[in-house]
């Protein structure tokens, strides 16, 4: 069976920086994937080239039989409300919109809005009786935790997650990592950066990045057998 | 949602809205204002012109000069050249026809009017014309016109005369001058000839005619010995009133400047038109008065359009910086909204949402606030207000929105082309 994703000979410069540099793995469907590695070393970028947020400068990445490396705007945009579901480090909620009105963005903008869905999501994360709050009336977890929702609420291909952990405390760390190991289990495909060896040792594999390039690929469960 | 949205975001900054919206409703006074003021100018100048009655006077190319002493011709009968009534069906052919809102021929004849048996006559002037007579058109149709449509303030004691019938009106001077009244009857001599017509009515104009008999064109014809014959014509048209344009010499125009100036219903070209149909005649305007009257109001309606514009650009300007602003602030809602799968044109069109609110509100107001400054202005200048027209309501709001999306075309397409990536990685 081919792989979800296939990243391939993946390059990205900023001007003279090589964000990236010829990295190629690939990731199969229902995978956990860890990405980790020093500040710089080219996390946040693989990740926006991996969502379609950003364009590779050189390299393939084809993700579900499709080069995204080569898709237009248009499709781009449909790329990223289909396929991808995003989770960001700052959480991202627009301020203004309740929890529920927040993971309906993300039906509105994919096709159409279904509030008894978006609800349903947010009970699927624990926050059933926070429907109607606004992000200034949640913790920082609890926002975390909106953020997932609207990322699955789409049924994506590919979760994507930067540093999902990385604003919170303890706590909340553990509340989130136990969200996307139940993710994992029910089959999602999930690709997360992550300082967090808790993190990285519950992943299927780790991908670790240096300075642009793939240092090592490790692969946790083989090491605990 | 997409109203969610956009009615969330309306709320928001207030103040900002507010001064886009205020900028908005500036720009659309002015423009309100200006458009009723200037509609009105054309109006009410057209209605001055036709309430001063005929503008335009048709003289035979080849006449004497006239001896005219206090509006009275003293020139003997025989002098002077005549033009045919016959050809006057034509001017309803020009192609300013509908323009010509009435025309009346005029002969005067120096007669002797003796009031019913009375032996003794007076030397008087008998004006033949037309009241209310049927003209056919060369195309088959039927005119009706007389002073009744050059003249129509002119006030009457009793009736006017009907064409074809033995009557006559009485000038209201004269009438006292001989005691005369409405079934009169007096006796109208010219030499050889003579016709024994009924005073039907008494008129005053406050004009020459209130010295002389008014009788049927055909009468006076008979008198003077010139049937079929006129001396003079008063036209009354619509015209438009002179501008730069109007003042040049056809002569010296490209062929599509004739064109238009052709097509436009100046008196020049009106003038033209009328010399083409009727050969042999000179045209002239008269009531110089007003035309220059007409030629300022213009001037200070192209003034009010360049401000106008002005006021217009100064709205889009500031809602093109204010809408920057908020792009600017908004910028990681919109990342995230693109990061979310948002079009380009989803994400345009709920900042174009916004600014069309904004132009609504700034366009009604902006109409209510220009109904008022319209007022005050044409009080100003006409000294009457102008007549409201509902019809700007709509204009204006639709102007109101093209500014409001034209001012913020910059930033809003930089919103919606906005790259997602940069805006997320950072803060
Ligand atoms: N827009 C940009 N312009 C120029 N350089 C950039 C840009 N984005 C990233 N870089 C550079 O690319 C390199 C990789 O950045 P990236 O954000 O991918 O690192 P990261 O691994 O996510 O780091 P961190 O753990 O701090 O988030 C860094 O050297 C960064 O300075
Ligand atoms: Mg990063």
């Amino acid at each position: 069976m081919a792989s979800l994703v296939q990243v391939e000979n993946l390059e990205k410069r900023f001007g003279e920086v090589r964000a990236l540099d010829r990295v190629s793995f690939a990731i199969d469907a229902g995978e956990w994937i860890a990405i980790m590695g020093p500040s710089g070393s080219g996390k946040t970028s693989l990740i926006n080239i991996l969502g379609g947020l950003d364009q590779p400068t050189g390299g393939r990445v084809v993700v579900d039989g499709q080069d995204i490396s080569r898709l237009g705007e248009r499709d781009l945009t449909r790329y990223r409300s289909e396929k991808i579901g995003f989770v960001f480090q700052q959480f991202h909620l627009v301020p203004y919109l309740t929890a529920v009105e927040n993971v309906m963005l993300a039906q509105y903008f994919h096709s159409i809005t279904d509030e008894k869905e978006a609800a349903e999501a947010l009970k699927r994360v624990g926050l059933g009786d926070r429907l109607d709050h606004v992000p200034a009336q949640l913790s920082g977890g609890e926002q975390q935790r909106v953020a997932i929702a609207r990322a699955l609420i789409n049924h994506p291909k590919l979760i994507l997650a930067d540093e999902p952990t990385g604003n919170l405390d303890e706590a909340n760390e553990a509340v989130i990592l136990e969200l996307l190991r139940e993710l994992h289990a029910s089959g999602h495909t999930i690709l997360v950066v992550t300082h967090s060896p808790a993190i990285g040792n519950l992943a299927d594999r780790r991908v670790e990045l240096e300075h642009g390039r793939l240092a090592r690929i490790h692969v946790p469960s083989i090491a605990k057998d | 949602m997409f109203l969610r949205i956009v009615s969330d975001s309306f709320t928001r900054k207030p103040r900002r809205k507010i001064l886009t919206a205020a900028a908005l409703a500036l720009g659309m006074a002015v423009a309100t204002a200006t458009l009723e003021v200037s509609l009105d100018v054309g109006d009410r100048l057209a209605r001055e012109f036709r309430s001063l009655g005929a503008n335009l006077l048709v003289t035979p190319a080849s006449d004497t000069l006239p001896l005219e002493i206090g509006g009275v011709d003293y020139r003997p009968v025989d002098a002077g050249a005549y033009l045919p009534e016959s050809d006057l069906g034509k001017l309803k052919t020009i192609f300013w026809r509908n323009n010509i809102v009435g025309f009346a021929p005029l002969l005067d004849v120096p007669v002797n009017v003796a009031a019913g048996n009375a032996a003794k006559s007076s030397r008087e002037q008998l004006i033949g014309t037309w009241y209310s007579h049927t003209v056919t058109i060369p195309d088959g149709s039927r005119f009706v016109t007389g002073v009744s449509a050059t003249d129509p303030w002119w006030r009457v004691e009793g009736r006017w005369f009907s064409d074809g019938a033995e009557e006559a009106v009485a000038g209201a001077g004269l009438a006292q001058r001989l005691g005369l009244r409405a079934g009169s009857s007096v006796k109208i001599g010219a030499g050889e000839r003579a016709r024994t017509v009924t005073i039907t009515g008494i008129v005053s104009t406050g004009g020459r005619e209130d010295n002389a008999v008014l009788a049927p064109l055909e009468i006076a014809q008979d008198l003077a010995g010139r049937p079929g014959q006129y001396r003079r014509l008063l036209v009354s048209a619509l015209t438009k009133p002179a501008d730069s344009f109007s003042q040049r010499d056809p002569a010296t125009m490209t062929p599509v400047e004739y064109d238009r100036w052709y097509c436009s219903p100046y008196i020049s070209s009106i003038s033209l038109q009328m010399r083409q149909q009727l050969p042999g005649v000179d045209v002239r305007a008269i009531r110089q008065v007003a035309e220059g009257e007409g030629r300022i109001l213009t001037r200070v309606g192209g003034l009010m359009w360049l401000v106008t514009i002005a006021a217009l650009f100064a709205a889009a300007l500031a809602v093109g910086a204010t809408s920057a602003t908020t792009v600017l602030e908004r910028r990681s809602e919109i990342g995230l909204m693109k990061a979310l799968g948002a079009s380009h044109r989803a994400v345009g069109a709920f900042f174009a949402a916004e600014q069309l609110l904004l132009a609504f509100v700034g366009g009604v107001l902006g109409y209510a606030i220009g109904v008022v400054l319209a007022r005050v202005l044409g009080i100003g200048i006409f000294g009457i207000a102008p007549t409201l027209r509902w019809i700007l309501f709509p204009v204006v709001l639709a102007l109101a929105a093209i500014v409001a999306l034209l001012g913020s075309l910059a930033p809003l397409a930089r919103a919606s082309h906005a790259d997602p990536a940069p805006v997320l990685r950072g803060e």
